[in-house]
């Protein structure tokens, strides 16, 4: 860790000086000590706040979006996914964008202090785009099952299944901090915001709630990479993932899809082909 | 469950599957009037929402069809 | 047909005895005249098309297969009225038998009256039997699971049609058994309805099998009364009496003026009809174009009142449809029921709707009740919507503050014994549509000039005859070519499968078109940028690093094919091994080495139907086999061996497949498997290949080998991106509808041609050309566009710029504003704009509206479901 905390600080200090960037996203030591928390270095001199350790969980991609100066980010693999997703749909420009890929061995739980969940199963440790790396790349998980938590909830029955997500959610209190965590989620009006058409209540109603993460997933669908920034960023620990792996999977299972990994090609649900698949439309 | 009567909303696509219900009724085909028909443009028009609404104002399915 | 019922004088009783009457008595509006007579009508015309399609063959005569006599013996059209929703049995696939079973197993037998001049008088081949009988063994394993078996016997298995051969593939895949071998005879089984056929199967052995159904892939023929017309016609007819027309105008009659279409110009399947019909209408419309719009007249404009921020005043029209609707829905208690919703002011039932006087009625109500929405519960809007709209239209209302109640076909007729029900639907369909018009908001139709010039791109035969068919109905075109020569392929070729000499037809077309006022040809020039759209292109024409920008209103790509270069077969090693071009070269310049050949081989396929281009090149079969006949008429000592997979001579093509073989031309089958196998030995081309009938390597040593290579597209993806047209995996260009809209691209203002759209032979190419110069001239012909007013806009203070709509968007209608202080954000072109919804439904950030389909005129349809449901 301190090897890459050292070359994230050279590496970052070099930019500042010779103006290649305006300023460098990254992480520095949080209030509480399992959070690092994200900060945007504009001086050479703050350089040294900068931090890397396990607990660097949120996504950086978060704060690109829309930004029209020059800027380095710290990007581990899951971000540097995320980035390309933000370079397909216009949020920021690749040329806008210096990288520094950071090859990730897992974020730990802020509860636990264990490896992430989503950590445990994570296929892309290692940045799929950068401009230089803070060290050797690692290597990739392969023998993991992704989607075994999914694949639980998908063998319930119906009733159970209105069960599980009825418990699921019934902390939530419509804070949307997985919503503002969420990289994906930079709509000018989120449309839990919106009153005409009011797509969604703005009270606690249970419908209400679940009708939110629902659609919020289907926003997320073929996008998410499944950082776990909401789920690490939700203060009533609800596992807010549970819906949109549900959507990776089907993306994965439907039409071979993994988000972030080219900038040569928008997401399935993006595009509209004659001979798309649809033998899955019964 | 016997006297299970099922509350059905269907949103047809305009160019087939609302024309096929049209022809449906051009060859007098008798079928059960459980199912209120909401007209789209196409099915592409539809949106997760749609299937919501139809659920929570009482329908016990919704069927997309085009 | 339209849907209107009419009396059988030959058995209406009460024409035939003067009984009953009954119909005259309950007919609502009085339409029975039983003192109607046949008239007979004078009619001056300038032009006439025939399109009088053919008549199913007819299978009695077959003494062996006793149709009329078997059950279940069925023609395949008849499987087809079985297999249908509709149909007989409804749509379930049973036997004829008394049980009415399901079959186990069915067969098919290709051919049956067609390639047949023993037991009926059809040299040709059907062209679409193949494709059908498969279509059919599919379907029916969809219906009864894949354990049905279905088998086809056939000849040749001809699918030369776009995408068909991999369809054929996929039926293999799918379990559909082909096997080559010709039936004699059915033989019923005593106290079954099931039948035995015994055949040869490829390998010699003798084979029988138990069927529970036979479907007889009958062929096409021209109907008796086609024949009679063209006789009255004075009209030329062909070898099997389908109207003779030439590969140069493959949709004139040998008579001026009178124009054929479709089956009765040869057999074809729907695409080539689709075709050939547009082909016809260009042929006429270049006689009628001096009197276009000679005969139109303008309506009368009325002011559309604004009612922008008035609240909304509905009025409900119910419709009784005579006793269509009334017979089943309590129509009063209905429209009492309306009165009760808000914002309703005038409910009233009508007798029919859309009858003349009601529809005055309805206009006067709407200015009198100062209405400002209207709901007309009755039929469907597929067929009445557009005439309720000019209702308004008449009332100087806004035609998009209009919706239907559909009362009738989704309710009326399809519960006709539930009247109780019915009746609470209708009011459920009507509460719904009365929340969804109370949201309406008048709509605008952009209108737009279209500009009258074509841009033809490709100077080949194809687009030669389309800017010809443009220039000819009065509009000017520009042909962008990129080689130094117009022409294209035909510049190499011999001689036309109705033995044109193509040297001399291309000779004058190249004449016409430079002698043609209206044409100007750009000879080495590349298109270089595309901008604009429908009605107003603006395309950037580059030539010797000249840029010259032209306006256009429309485009036609007629981009071509070339002739695969293959590396099988030794080909150039050996000035004796030629492709079938090469060959026609050979024989437009009398080549000398043409005499000292004894011995000559045809090798079919070469580079279609395999793994890399797994198409069929359509036109190589009729090739060859018209090669293999001028070699025999040069000299017919020659030996000629066409070695082949299928022999696809389609259509009248077949004629020649039998003149080859009558002149002893040798054809020898194999398969992807089994290809031949060439060397060259000593100076001597061997070729080694297996005798299909005595299961024998063979050798033929040959002294010319001609190769029948595939067809291969340009795959430009450039012109693709520039007009947004869609490419499929072989680097054809995908069109509209592959049946429906053969000629022209989902793209507006964008149509098709030629072999761009897939192989085709000269006369097919022509008909195609023509097709397009029609489509493009109902587009120029309007000289403005009037768009639909139910388009998606964008809300910019919402857009995200993701720019989901622009990527998701099949008809390139977003795009993004590059300027201003919305610069990034989408916006949508509503001209190019069909209003199908897919870019509203994938705005995550609900920016954009859809006019007549928007996202709360739909939440308040569902949100008064509720006392529906």
């Amino acid at each position: 860790m301190d090897a890459y905390i050292t070359k994230i600080k050279e590496i970052s200090e070099r930019l500042l000086k010779d103006g290649t960037v305006e300023a460098v996203i990254g992480f520095r030591q949080g209030t509480v000590p399992t959070m690092s928390e994200p900060c945007m270095i504009k001086r050479s001199d703050d350089v040294k706040d900068l931090v890397w350790d396990s607990n660097c969980r949120i996504n950086l991609c978060n704060y690109l979006t829309n930004r029209k100066e020059k800027l380095a980010i710290v990007a581990k693999g899951c971000d540097s996914r995320n980035i390309v997703t933000h370079i397909i749909e216009n949020k920021i420009k690749r040329d806008q964008l210096f990288i520094i890929g950071v090859p990730c061995k897992g974020m730990n739980d802020k509860n636990t202090g264990e490896l992430q969940d989503n950590c445990g199963t994570c296929t892309h440790r290692n940045p799929v785009i950068y401009d230089e790396l803070v060290g050797d790349l690692v290597e990739e998980q392969t023998d993991v099952d992704k989607y075994a938590d999914v694949k639980k909830v998908e063998a319930l029955s119906s009733d159970e299944k209105w069960n599980f997500f009825n418990d699921l959610y019934s902390s939530c209190t419509r804070c949307h901090a997985c919503r503002n965590a969420c990289p994906l989620c930079y709509c000018p009006t989120c449309f839990v915001d919106e009153s005409k058409p009011q797509w969604v209540g703005k009270a606690d109603d249970a419908v209400d709630i679940r009708t939110y993460h629902f659609l919020r997933a289907y926003h997320c669908a073929g996008r998410c990479t499944d950082c776990g920034s909401c789920e690490a960023a939700c203060p009533q620990n609800i596992k807010v993932r549970q819906m949109t792996k549900k959507l990776e999977k089907d993306c994965s299972e439907l039409y071979g899809w993994e988000a972030g990994l080219t900038l040569d090609e928008r997401p399935p649900l993006d595009t509209f082909k004659v001979d798309d698949r649809e033998d899955f439309i019964k | 469950m016997t006297d299970f009567e099922p509350k059905i909303v269907s949103f047809l696509c305009n160019w087939c599957s609302y024309g096929a219900a049209d022809l449906a009724g051009v060859g007098r085909a008798q079928y059960p009037p459980n199912v209120r028909v909401v007209r789209i443009p196409c099915t592409g028009r539809m949106s997760p929402k749609f299937f919501l609404v139809a659920l929570r104002e009482g329908a016990d399915a919704v069927w997309v069809s085009g | 047909m339209p849907l209107k019922y009419g009396i059988d004088p030959t058995q209406c009783i009460k024409l035939t005895k003067d009984k009953c009457g009954n119909c005259e008595k309950v007919c609502p509006t009085g339409a029975i005249e039983y003192d109607q007579k046949e008239t007979t009508v004078t009619l001056n015309v300038g032009s006439v098309v025939l399109a009088t399609g053919f008549k199913p063959f007819d299978p009695t005569i077959f003494d062996t297969y006793q149709y009329s006599k078997f059950p279940n013996v069925v023609t395949a059209l008849e499987f087809e009225r079985i297999l249908s929703a509709s149909g007989p049995t409804k749509g379930h696939l049973i036997t004829r038998s008394k049980d009415h079973s399901e079959p186990k197993k069915i067969a098919w037998f290709q051919c049956i009256g067609s390639r047949d001049m023993n037991k009926c008088d059809n040299g040709h081949c059907s062209s679409v039997c193949c494709m059908y009988a498969t279509k059919e063994a599919i379907m029916a394993k969809e219906h009864n699971g894949d354990d049905l078996d279905c088998a086809i016997f056939y000849m040749d298995m001809r699918t030369p049609g776009k995408d068909f051969e991999a369809y054929y593939e996929n039926a293999k895949k799918k379990g559909v058994r082909y096997v080559k071998s010709r039936i004699h005879t059915i033989n019923p089984i005593p106290e079954s309805e099931s039948l035995e056929v015994r055949y040869v199967t490829e390998t010699g052995q003798i084979d029988t099998e138990i069927f529970d159904m036979i479907v007889l892939s009958i062929g096409l023929e021209s109907h008796p009364e086609s024949i009679a017309l063209a006789k009255k016609l004075n009209i030329d007819l062909t070898r099997s009496n389908f109207a003779k027309t030439t590969s140069f105008e493959p949709v004139s009659t040998s008579r001026k003026g009178i124009y054929v279409c479709g089956a009765f110009q040869g057999p074809k399947d729907i695409p080539e009809s689709i075709v050939d019909a547009s082909a016809a209408a260009a042929d006429a419309g270049e006689a009628l174009s001096s009197a276009r719009n000679t005969l139109t007249k303008t309506a009368e404009e009325i002011i559309e009142a604004n009612v922008q921020g008035e609240r909304p005043r509905v009025g409900v029209f119910v419709c009784s449809c005579g006793t269509n609707i009334a017979g089943t829905i309590k129509v009063d208690e209905v429209a009492k029921y309306a009165e009760s919703l808000p914002y309703v002011e005038f409910v009233t039932n009508n007798l029919f709707s859309c009858s003349q006087d009601t529809q005055n009625k309805i206009s006067e109500i709407i200015k009198e009740k100062n209405l400002n929405r209207v709901v007309v519960a009755a039929c469907t809007p597929k067929t009445h919507e557009g005439l309720f709209q000019e209702t308004l239209l008449a009332a100087g209302l806004n035609k998009y503050l209009f919706e239907m109640a559909n009362i009738r076909n989704h309710n009326s007729w399809v519960h006709k014994d539930q009247p109780e029900i019915a009746t609470e639907k209708a009011k459920d369909t009507i509460r719904m549509s009365v929340a969804k018009v109370a949201l309406f908001q008048p709509l605008e139709e952009a209108e737009l000039q279209v500009d009258q010039t074509a841009l033809v791109l490709g100077g080949g035969i194809s687009g030669m005859s389309t800017a010809l068919s443009l220039s000819r109905q009065g509009y000017k075109t520009h042909i962008v070519e990129r080689s130094d020569v117009m022409g294209g392929q035909a510049n190499n070729l011999f001689k036309t499968a109705k033995g044109e000499s193509i040297q001399e037809k291309l000779a004058e077309l190249v004449a016409d078109v430079n002698n043609d006022g209206n044409i100007t040809v750009h000879l080495n020039t590349s298109l270089e940028n595309v901008q604009g759209f429908v009605g107003n292109f603006e395309s950037t024409l580059v030539s010797g690093g000249k840029e010259e920008n032209l306006k256009h209103g429309v485009a036609v790509m007629a981009t071509g094919a070339y002739p695969y270069q293959p590396t099988e077969y030794a080909y150039g090693t050996d000035p004796r091994i030629v492709t079938s071009q090469e060959l026609d070269q050979k024989f437009i310049s009398n080549d000398p080495s043409l005499g000292s050949v004894k011995s000559a081989v045809f090798i079919q396929c070469v580079g279609s139907r395999n793994t890399e281009r797994p198409y069929c090149s359509r036109l190589c079969c009729t090739h060859s086999v018209d090669n293999a006949i001028e070699l025999k008429k040069r000299n017919p000592e020659v030996n000629v061996y066409v070695l082949y997979r299928d022999i696809r001579t389609y259509g009248e093509r077949e004629y020649l497949f039998r003149e080859a073989r009558e002149l002893g031309v040798i054809f020898i089958r194999h398969t992807l498997e089994s290809l031949p196998q060439l060397s060259i030995d000593n100076g001597k081309i061997i070729i080694k290949t297996k005798d299909h009938v005595l299961h024998r390597p063979l050798e033929i040593e040959a002294d010319l080998v001609s190769l029948a290579t595939a067809i291969v597209p340009y795959r430009d993806e450039k012109i693709a991106q520039f007009f947004k047209l869609p490419m499929n995996a072989n680097g054809f260009f995908v069109e509209r509808h592959a049946k429906l809209g053969p000629s022209e691209f989902a793209t507006d203002g964008v149509f098709l041609c030629g072999m761009a759209h897939y192989p085709k032979p000269i006369d097919e190419a022509v008909s195609q050309a023509k097709a397009a110069a029609s489509r493009a001239i109902t587009l120029l012909a309007r000289e403005t566009i009037h768009t639909s007013g139910q388009v998606a806009s964008v809300n910019t203070s919402l857009c995200s710029s993701c720019g989901v709509c622009v990527s998701v968007c099949p008809y390139s209608a977003p795009s993004f504003l590059t300027e201003g202080r919305d610069a990034g954000k989408a916006k949508i072109n509503p001209v190019l704009c069909k209003g199908c919804g897919l870019c509203v439904g994938s705005c995550r950030s609900g920016a954009i509206n859809h006019r007549g389909f928007d996202t709360d005129q739909i939440f308040a349809q569902l949100y008064t479901l509720n006392e529906a449901v």
